[in-house]
């Protein structure tokens, strides 16, 4: 097929990366099929579930709605760059264990995304804050409490997450 | 009510243990459907009709077909004809087959007409709009109750009212009870249209191997092994040449409990191209076409005594099933599950129903957490507050007064379900105490005077949980013997692997499970591992995970294969010891003489014999250290009471839950984390239904929540921290008292925040009819506009 191609160059998870695409392919199906990286998932494919969360360039955004085209000198980081290659667990991910934020798991990656650029930006927020950080992904197993719980644990607040 | 929670507590049942299951869904090494790949692998797509209801003339793929890249275009002429329908008998209920592609007509919008396979996933999405369907549109059902439209074409022709099921049953003396009774209340709820929409979409991968002639099958379902057998009486191939395998199911909530068409189709697909291909949903086609749950209408009477006593309850229901009644007894899961259940935990003998279920031009409907129980409290919990304010009693002192007590208990409710333990009463006065109620009332006159609006709503509930085959028979879906069999095996270095064929989609079996066998053969939690779901080398689970019913049926059955190794190792221990069997226990991963620590082995030593020394044989003629058992437990039913305070804004219409409380009591709790997991999740759901979520049609049948920014899943900045706590009734029916829990905050969830908000309105005399509860629709409660 004559598909317009794009070549990008681009850092994902601190591996330097030169790929020929297809224009139209998303960053989410490239990281996932192209780069095998398959703990970032596809929830909705229109940018509202944030199960595709990433980080490009520091900042967290929804790889379904992006295109892999774009991402041009841009530094990704997935889910993978974010855990330990020995299978421990990160801060974020140790607290979420140990308050249950997780059942199903699908959404586990988008959140400890999320939680991780909260966190750079502000680590100790409210309780408040961190609902507000939370709110662009989507739950539908946890009722969000023990995700709550571990973000306000790792933050300073440790006290007040074992309360609730 | 009783307390054996400390007697069981003492080995890894009981306790809060973290799960297993984590760490690799938490660094992004979970496998999901969408993760898995084969060589060779093609990917599936549908072309859906855009129609609610139209005749198929004709479908033309010649353009798609010679795209480069796509390799098939399958429609319902190229299929044998198969139906999905359910082995599930219920007398009276027509059984509507859904054929697995529509042929010569759709009935609903998003019902698939055709199969395309192509190379890959985006030139299957660009080859499906070079598909011509030529529909002729037919006049639609949207609403259930409401008159036919003209030139009304029933949707089958063998039921010309589009009725498939109705019933009328009477239990105890309802007509004496409403002529004798002081006053009567009324009510019409009418439960609107929700979808599960876990955050994985549904998905599969058929392979078949044209050579043996085998299909191996990966699936995000529920139920492997019902998938199994469906799939071979639909293929025509012997069931041991069908192997269904699960990876990591992303939550499924019973919307993954019916086998999709689609997983048929693409099974199809397989055997035709001889290539493994792959399906995943995206999320317009979940909001869709999938499975929808929980339409219904429910007109209620409840004969009250002027002293507030209930004397009698009359229901009418009218269930919207959409298109289809093809699947799990799927037209009846509404609205015949709401009849069962809607005397709840009240004392309400005098009792009588009518039911109807009606085919209508939407999708099919499915199980989904709580079935028509949800509904069914909702409607109830209304009236009863309705008729607390109508007699100017106190709504909590009303419900009391109404409720069966434990002491009460065992006890057959009028439509015939069996309350086998529990703590009704006990579970109100508990949520009524945690929320404070005296204070709030005070509070709430003091808001009120201040132009504020707040609310307190309770929702005592009682859930059939984790049914065996009597359960089933009683609650009405004959012919389902719900059995689950698991195997414990226990290797040479005394380590040990539990098969169940159960399915995790979250809720921790993981863990569970481990937890039950290592109790129950005295070896530490971090020495057992389960396999889950491979219908190759798992024991059977007839039902699959649904009906809360994993950990009781599965569970147990887990429970008892783990005791009789445990009764294999004692005898070639004993032999080993040179001392009767019946005097040595295990614990800690010893076998030891009771009472006489210093004889003893360590578990290790007793495997290592078992299979490497045949003398053992003397005292175990099969010492392989595999047992498996079947469990089929008889009825029980968990309980609590939700408990929910709002505040309504009256300018904006903005429901604000502030507090939601949960006492629960499912008997023995194998891990109270995960107890608590998921009645919290269950009442977030039942926090979108009350509040946000509603799948909606216009008149033409067309549905208009195809985005997530459309059907609204309830976020974080929604849904409140809930304050829980526990009771415990142990059930005398299942092994070591254990009850199913999991839907119960969806049960109880909805009436709670819906009797909160009603509680809030009062000053306005406004009323609840149907949910969710938008601003925009509290704003029309306030200020109803004039008709």
């Amino acid at each position: 097929m004559s598909e317009p191609q794009v070549t990008v160059r681009m850092s994902v998870n601190g591996r330097a990366v030169t790929r020929t695409v297809p224009a139209r392919l998303t960053l989410a199906d490239f990281i996932r099929e192209e780069l095998e990286l398959t703990g970032t998932h596809l929830g909705c494919e229109h940018g509202v579930c944030g199960a595709c969360t990433v980080l490009v360039d520091g900042r967290s955004m929804r790889s379904c709605i992006l295109y892999a085209g774009q991402m041009e000198g841009a530094e990704i980081t997935t889910i993978e760059g974010l855990s330990p290659s020995d299978g421990s667990l990160s801060p974020i991910q140790q607290a979420l264990h140990e308050l249950h934020g997780l059942q199903c798991g699908f959404c586990t990656p988008g959140f400890v995304v999320t939680v991780h650029e909260l966190l750079g930006d502000s680590p100790n927020p409210t309780e408040a804050e961190v609902r507000e950080a939370l709110s662009g992904n989507i739950c539908r197993c946890t009722g969000y409490q023990g995700i709550v719980a571990a973000v306000l644990k790792v933050g300073r607040g440790a006290c007040q997450a074992t309360e609730s | 009510m009783r307390d054996t929670h400390e007697r069981v507590s003492e080995g890894a049942i009981g306790k809060p243990l973290l799960r297993s299951e984590d760490a690799r869904l938490l660094t992004g090494r979970g496998c999901f459907i969408a993760d898995l790949r084969l060589p060779r692998m093609a990917h599936a797509v549908f072309v859906r009709s855009p129609h609610a209801h139209a005749r198929v003339r004709s479908i033309d793929a010649a353009r798609a077909a010679v795209l480069p890249g796509v390799l098939a275009v399958i429609t319902a002429a190229d299929l044998p004809e198969v139906g999905l329908a359910h082995i599930n008998e219920v007398p009276g209920l027509v059984k509507t087959p859904q054929p697995v592609l529509a042929g010569d007509r759709v009935r609903y919008a998003g019902q698939a007409v055709a199969i395309l396979v192509a190379e890959d996933r985006y030139i299957g999405e660009d080859a499906l709009e070079l598909i011509d369907v030529d529909y002729e549109e037919l006049p639609v059902v949207v609403s259930v109750d409401a008159a036919k439209p003209e030139g009304h074409v029933p949707l089958l022709p063998e039921v010309p009212d589009d009725v498939v099921y109705r019933d009328h049953r009477v239990f105890g003396d309802p007509a004496g009870a409403f002529e004798s009774a002081a006053r009567v209340f009324t009510s019409t709820y009418r439960a609107s249209r929700f979808v599960a929409a876990p955050l994985e979409n549904r998905g599969c991968i058929a392979s078949f191997e044209p050579a043996s002639r085998t299909l191996s099958f990966w699936s995000s379902t529920q139920a492997p092994h019902l998938l199994r057998r469906r799939l071979a009486l639909c293929t025509g191939l012997p069931e041991h040449h069908v192997r269904v395998m699960m990876p990591d199911v992303g939550g499924g909530f019973g919307q993954k409990i019916p086998v999709s068409p689609e997983e048929v189709a693409v099974a199809f697909a397989s055997a035709h191209l001889g290539l493994p291909v792959k399906w995943i949903e995206d999320r317009r086609e979940n909001l869709m076409a999938a499975p929808h749950a929980k339409e219904q209408i429910i007109h209620l009477e409840l004969a009250v005594d002027d002293d507030g006593t209930f004397r009698g309850l009359r229901a009418r229901i009218l269930g919207d099933t959409g298109a289809y009644s093809y699947n799990s007894a799927s037209a009846l899961i509404e609205p015949f599950m709401a009849a069962k259940l809607l005397p709840g935990v009240y004392r309400l003998d005098d009792y009588e129903y009518e039911v109807q279920a009606v085919l209508s031009n939407k999708s099919p409907t499915a199980p989904y957490r709580g079935v028509g129980w949800t509904a069914a409290q909702v409607a109830r919990e209304l009236l009863i507050d309705e008729v607390a304010r109508g007699l100017g009693a106190d709504a909590v002192e009303l419900r009391l007064q109404n409720m069966i007590r434990s002491e009460e208990l065992p006890r057959t409710s009028a439509p015939g379900l069996l309350y086998d333990s529990g703590s009704y009463q006990e579970s109100l006065r508990l949520a009524a105490q945690m929320a404070g109620y005296e204070e709030f009332r005070a509070e709430q006159e003091r808001a009120r005077a201040e132009g504020r609006y707040l609310g307190i709503g309770f929702s005592p509930y009682v859930e059939p949980a984790g049914w065996g085959t009597q359960g089933m028979n009683q609650i009405g879906l004959h012919s389902f013997p719900s059995n689950d069999s698991a195997r414990v095996s226990m290797d040479a270095s005394g380590k040990v692997t539990v098969f169940v064929g159960t399915v995790a989609l979250g809720q921790g079996h993981d863990t569970v499970m481990a937890q039950i066998a290592a109790d129950a053969l005295g070896v530490p939690f971090e020495d057992v591992t389960v396999v889950f779901a491979d219908t190759s080398s798992v024991p059977i689970s007839l039902a699959g995970t649904r009906a809360s019913r994993s950990t009781v049926v599965g569970g147990g059955a887990v429970g008892l294969a783990a005791e009789d190794l445990r009764g294999k190792l004692l005898r070639i221990a004993g032999l080993m010891l040179e001392v009767d069997h019946q005097g040595l226990e295990i614990a800690g991963g010893r076998v030891r003489a009771r009472g006489a620590v210093s004889i003893s082995l360590s578990v290790r030593e007793v495997a290592e014999a078992a299979f490497f020394n045949t003398s053992t044989r003397e005292a175990e003629p099969e010492p392989n250290l595999t047992c498996t058992r079947l469990h089929d437990p008889d009825a029980t039913c968990s309980n609590g009471c939700i408990a929910a305070i709002v505040e309504v804004d009256a300018e904006t219409g903005a429901v604000k839950v502030r507090r939601l409380i949960g006492v629960e009591d499912c008997g023995t709790m194998i891990n109270p984390m995960l107890v608590e997991g998921q009645l919290i999740g269950g009442l977030a759901q039942g926090l979108g239904g009350a509040l946000l979520e509603r799948v909606a049609y216009d008149e033409h049948g067309q549905i208009m929540t195809t985005t997530l920014m459309e059907y609204l899943l309830p976020t974080a900045t929604e849904m409140p921290n809930v304050e829980i706590q526990h009771l415990s009734s142990p059930s005398p029916n299942t092994w070591r008292g254990i009850k199913g829990m999991a839907e119960s905050g969806m049960v109880g969830g909805p009436a709670a925040i819906a009797s909160a908000v009603a509680d809030a309105l009062a000053p306005f005399g406004a009323r609840v009819g149907s949910l969710p509860l938008s601003a925009e629709a509290v704003v029309h409660m306030i200020a109803p506009r004039p008709s």
